[in-house]
């Protein structure tokens, strides 16, 4: 467990939770949808109601792994090596999780 | 403390009772799941954020999805997915004081595994089937 251990505890539970059903939708859906054409991968996604829960997927997941993997390098990198991979662990979650809030957006609802 | 004597530190005896058991199996397989869940879900992301707003870079990751290496890739993904979901609740029933004798906990590691593969097989089954 790192630093701050029960925040990261209970957050890295409650999204393994809120991951449950989201996880099982996206596994009956996803090996069609990744192998579709593109555009029609894009028209299956449409809808509000698949965007969303597809992108709370991706984003929640993105969360709860920046948790594990924080937790993984604090385990087995102690120096300088760890804290470059942690800030890095950082950005990708961020960039990640900023970019699947707007393709939601352009995806259902910037028209 | 400085008497002169080697400062050899007592070490916990782990390394010489080791021994195999399914709990420790399914808990090193816990983290390797989640690792490779941690690509993937990456590689899914970049797709998703691909298709509304870089058609090149979903296009490009399309093809790597349908190429033989894709295939399986995503046969890991599915069958990880299955199986750190399943762990993952075993750790949440954990967390609420159950399930923690070793009997038990043997018990519901062998399960995982082998429900895993199941369903993980159906869903790949069912999903290239109607590919
Ligand atoms: C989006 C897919 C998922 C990804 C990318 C992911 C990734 C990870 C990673 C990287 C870890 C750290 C592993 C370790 O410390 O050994 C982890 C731990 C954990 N995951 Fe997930 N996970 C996902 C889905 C789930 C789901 C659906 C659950 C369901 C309950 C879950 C529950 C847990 C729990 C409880 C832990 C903590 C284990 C521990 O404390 O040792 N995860 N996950």
């Amino acid at each position: 467990m790192s630093k701050k251990g029960t925040s990261t505890f209970v957050v890295q539970r409650a999204t393994g939770v809120i991951l449950v059903p989201l996880a099982i939708w996206v596994l009956i859906n996803l090996v069609s949808v990744l192998n579709a054409d593109p555009s029609v991968a894009l028209v299956w996604l449409t809808p509000a109601s698949k965007s969303i829960v597809f992108g709370a997927f991706l984003a929640v997941g993105v969360w709860h792994m920046r948790i594990g993997m924080s937790e993984i390098i604090v385990d087995y990198l102690h120096g300088w090596l760890g804290d470059i991979l942690r800030v890095l662990n950082w950005f990708l979650a961020l960039a990640l999780f900023g970019g699947i809030i707007l393709s939601i957006y352009k995806i259902s609802f910037a028209g | 403390m400085s008497d002169g004597a080697p400062k050899e530190r007592v070490l916990s005896p782990h390394l010489q009772i080791w021994r195999f058991t399914p709990t420790m199996a399914a808990s090193i397989t816990h983290r390797a799941t989640g690792m490779a869940l941690y690509g993937g879900v990456t590689l899914i992301a970049l797709w998703f954020i691909g298709l509304a707003l870089a058609p090149q870079m979903a296009a490009t990751l399309t093809g790597i999805f349908r190429s033989p290496i894709g295939v399986i890739v995503i046969i890991g993904f599915v069958w990880s997915l299955c199986f750190h979901l399943m762990n993952g609740l075993r750790h949440l029933y954990w967390d609420s004081g159950r399930g923690l004798d070793p009997k038990t906990a043997t018990m519901t590691a062998w399960l995982i595994y082998g429900v895993s593969a199941v369903l993980a097989s159906v869903i790949l089954f069912f999903g290239y089937g109607s590919a």
